[in-house]
């Protein structure tokens, strides 16, 4: 598997890395200029002390012409390999001995040697006698000039030009040393850090590759295990959770409006079909009707009549429950209305074989037209003694709660079919052979037309429809 | 005949005449042996054994007293605190009415040394004459090998040996001018021909960063002379102890020690160069 460079598998352990390398040059570079600093301080107190325990043995040399003993005391035991290069100067500022003869020749003058260092007698530095100077030069970065007098009359001067040069080792030891560990540490931090890196990341994975089903599936059955927990990659899942959930109550808020004007739309050109049907019909029966009243009529066209009558009566049954018209007159809802559906459905209950269980409460008269009303609960109880027959049972709530009528009727037994699920309240003829498969239709048109809700929901074996219905704010006779 | 063994001796004869003694009056006074940088340096190992040896030989203690300096051991030579000293040709010559030749040392079968004139082994002096303006490191004022003959060289050049160098210091030492040379110190030294070829054997690391690029003629080998304070009487027993100690095993290792083959009994015209040298100069002033 072959990862871009921006992925944080490798952003992770290499930042790691990347972390433990710095602070340990860091730390090594710290350690190092301590030391050099350190090391410096010593370097020029030890200058210091050796210039002035030198001075007195120096300025005998000096006044005795003693090149060998000046020249054996800057030595010392160590030869040419001290620190400092000492070198002694005398009071014509020629040099008299120093401890890098080879450098610093005997009689040269000492600002031939040493071009670029002030003149002795400037103010500020014979003031500054026995203390250490900065020079910036590439093999001398500390100076240190000692005045050397005898009875008070100056007889020459010791020099001491202190580098860093012995140190350079030293702190580059430091550094690589820092170095080192650091790889080593690194050997163990890089496996680790990959390690990290991909449980840090898989979450993150998980929630991407979640992302990009989104707008590919039906939301409401979309299910990630996307991550939880406080950590920001927890609150991103539980984030995108949300959004999600929000995105697929609109959509189905959406789909909901869709139907409902669907279904209204079709309620209205029903209706009006109906209407048109239903006016004609009326009057050809009542045309019928009349003649049979008014005439004496032969066998054989009593036999017409009848027959044009019952086709005729046959057409406007078929037609009358696309009239639907909740806000008919009427009384107001009883707990008596509702008793009076049951009793009409207890021989279909009977036959089907299902168990019917009743908690109708109410109290008073409720705000609401009765016959709707009735006509809608028996719908309902029919369609769920149907769906029940053969053993399941149905069991109907009914109560009021604040100013709106709550109706809940559920039963076990065969489930709706998904398909029929989706659009339940939509005509399906052809479900049920000899029934008009209105009934649902039906029950959303009055509850539509009383400003209520219907909706319908399956978990399992249960079918359950929930109506609830504002009561009528004006009353009712 | 050991030294304890004396002592005992002594002690019992006098205890035979009935007398008190105390072994401090019963000590015979010990000689006084002057000692210069003529001899390489680190001789203390080699200085107690000697006077072990001699002391044995003569009969009486020997001590040893060093000076850095050939004059600070000539003036105690002169004064009478030391018997007799191990000193350059050079001051012999100049103090030789005072001083009688006890012994000289033979160095490769003679009792002829010479001066080396040594340069940087780097250096692209190939004579004295290269080295004018030059820093130079003397040996000893009292040296024939590292002063005396050099300026004599200058001299017989027809130039001042005072201003032949730019600059010139004494290292009071011929081991010390090696080192000066060696180190850079000086661009050129005058040493002792026994000095450097020493140093050579048992040193050779520090003689390898010089070259020798002038050999002088040879000149009578440094002295051991006896001051005004040596009883002549005791002169011939000190000869005798010095010319037989190469005969001796004991004295044999010790020569060997420092690289001579032993003494031998020489006249003062040994010297004669030396001393005419010394005249030329003293003559100019330039002694």
């Amino acid at each position: 598997m072959s990862l871009p460079w921006s992925s944080y598998r490798l952003r992770l352990p290499l930042s790691l890395s990347v972390a433990a390398l710095t602070t340990a040059i860091c730390i090594a570079l710290a350690v190092g200029l301590q030391t050099l600093h350190n090391l410096r301080e010593d370097q020029v107190r030890n200058a210091v002390a050796q210039g002035h325990a030198m001075g007195e043995v120096l300025v005998q040399a000096l006044r005795q012409d003693d090149v060998w003993s000046a020249y054996s005391l800057l030595r010392g035991p160590g030869g040419a390999s001290s620190d400092a290069v000492w070198i002694l100067v005398g009071s014509t500022g020629r040099i008299f001995a120093s401890n890098y003869p080879r450098r610093y020749r005997l009689d040269q003058l000492l600002a031939d040697a040493l071009p670029w260092l002030p003149d002795q007698r400037a103010p500020g530095i014979a003031a500054a006698n026995g203390q250490v100077m900065l020079a910036d030069q590439p093999d001398v970065q500390r100076l240190l000039r000692l005045s050397l007098q005898s009875d008070g009359i100056e007889v020459g001067e010791l020099l001491a030009l202190l580098s860093d040069a012995p140190y350079r080792p030293r702190l580059r030891e430091i550094l690589i040393g820092g170095l080192l560990a650091t790889l080593g540490v690194l050997a163990v931090v890089m496996p680790l850090g990959w390690l990290w890196g991909r449980r840090m990341v898989a979450p993150l994975v998980r929630l991407a590759d979640c992302m990009a089903r989104v707008g590919r599936e039906d939301l409401r059955r979309l299910r990630c295990s996307v991550p939880a927990g406080d950590s920001e990659i927890g609150r991103l899942g539980g984030h995108f959770y949300a959004m999600v959930s929000a995105l697929a109550k609109k959509e189905a808020l959406e789909q909901q409006m869709i139907q409902s004007e669907r279904l209204a739309a079709v309620g209205r050109v029903a209706a009006g079909v109906a209407h048109e049907v239903n006016n004609p019909l009326g009057g050809m029966l009542m045309a019928i009707d009349n003649y049979r009243r008014t005439r004496h009529l032969d066998q054989p066209t009593v036999q017409l009549l009848d027959l044009l009558g019952r086709a005729l009566q046959q057409i406007q049954g078929a037609v009358s429950p696309l009239l639907v018209e909740a806000r008919g007159d009427g009384h107001a809802l009883t707990q008596a209305d509702l008793e009076d559906v049951r009793t009409l459905v207890q021989p279909k209950l009977g036959k089907s074989g299902v168990a019917l269980t009743w908690e109708v409460v109410l109290d008073a008269a409720t705000a609401l037209p009765a016959a709707p009303v009735r006509q809608l609960l028996l719908n309902l109880l029919l369609n769920a003694t149907q769906a029940a027959r053969g053993g399941g049972g149905v069991r109907v709530c009914i109560g009021t709660q604040g100013a709106a009528l709550l109706i809940a009727i559920e039963n076990t037994g065969e489930p709706m079919p998904p398909e029929r699920l989706a659009h339940p309240f939509e005509p399906y003829p052809e479900t049920r052979p000899h029934q008009t498969g209105l009934g649902l239709w039906v029950c959303y048109q009055i509850v539509t037309q009383l400003g209520g809700r219907i909706e319908v929901e399956a978990a399992g074996p249960v079918t359950r429809f929930r109506v609830r219905l504002p009561l009528l704010a004006e009353g009712l006779p | 005949m050991t030294r304890m063994s004396r002592r005992d001796f002594l002690a019992a004869t006098l205890a035979g005449v009935g007398s008190l003694s105390l072994p401090a009056l019963s000590e015979p006074f010990p000689l006084r042996f002057g000692i210069t940088p003529v001899m390489p340096d680190d001789r203390a190992r080699f200085l107690g054994a000697w006077s072990g040896w001699l002391a044995a030989q003569l009969g009486r203690p020997v001590v040893f007293v060093e000076r850095s300096r050939y004059r600070e051991i000539l003036d105690l030579l002169l004064r009478g605190q030391i018997d007799l000293a191990w000193i350059c040709g050079y001051p012999y010559v100049q103090h030789r009415a005072r001083l009688t030749l006890l012994a000289v040392p033979r160095f490769r079968g003679q009792p002829l040394y010479q001066s080396y004139l040594i340069v940087a082994a780097d250096s692209p002096a190939r004579s004295l004459m290269d080295l004018e303006g030059g820093l130079f490191a003397w040996a000893d004022p009292d040296s024939n090998s590292g002063y005396l003959y050099p300026r004599y060289r200058i001299f017989k050049e027809g130039r001042d040996p005072d201003r032949f160098f730019r600059r010139t210091f004494f290292t009071w030492g011929h081991r010390r001018s090696v080192a000066a040379v060696a180190e850079d110190l000086a661009d050129g030294a005058a040493v002792d021909s026994y000095v450097w070829e020493t140093l050579a054997r048992r040193h050779p690391e520090v003689v390898a960063a010089t070259r020798i690029i002038e050999r002088s003629p040879q000149f009578g080998f440094p002295p051991l002379v006896a001051g005004p304070a040596l009883a002549v009487a005791d002169q011939g027993p000190i000869r005798q102890v010095l010319a037989g100690q190469g005969d001796d095993t004991a004295g044999r290792e010790l020569l060997a020690d420092i690289d001579l083959d032993g003494f031998r009994v020489e006249g003062p015209d040994l010297y004669v160069d030396i001393a005419r040298m010394a005249e030329a100069l003293a003559v100019q002033g330039l002694s």
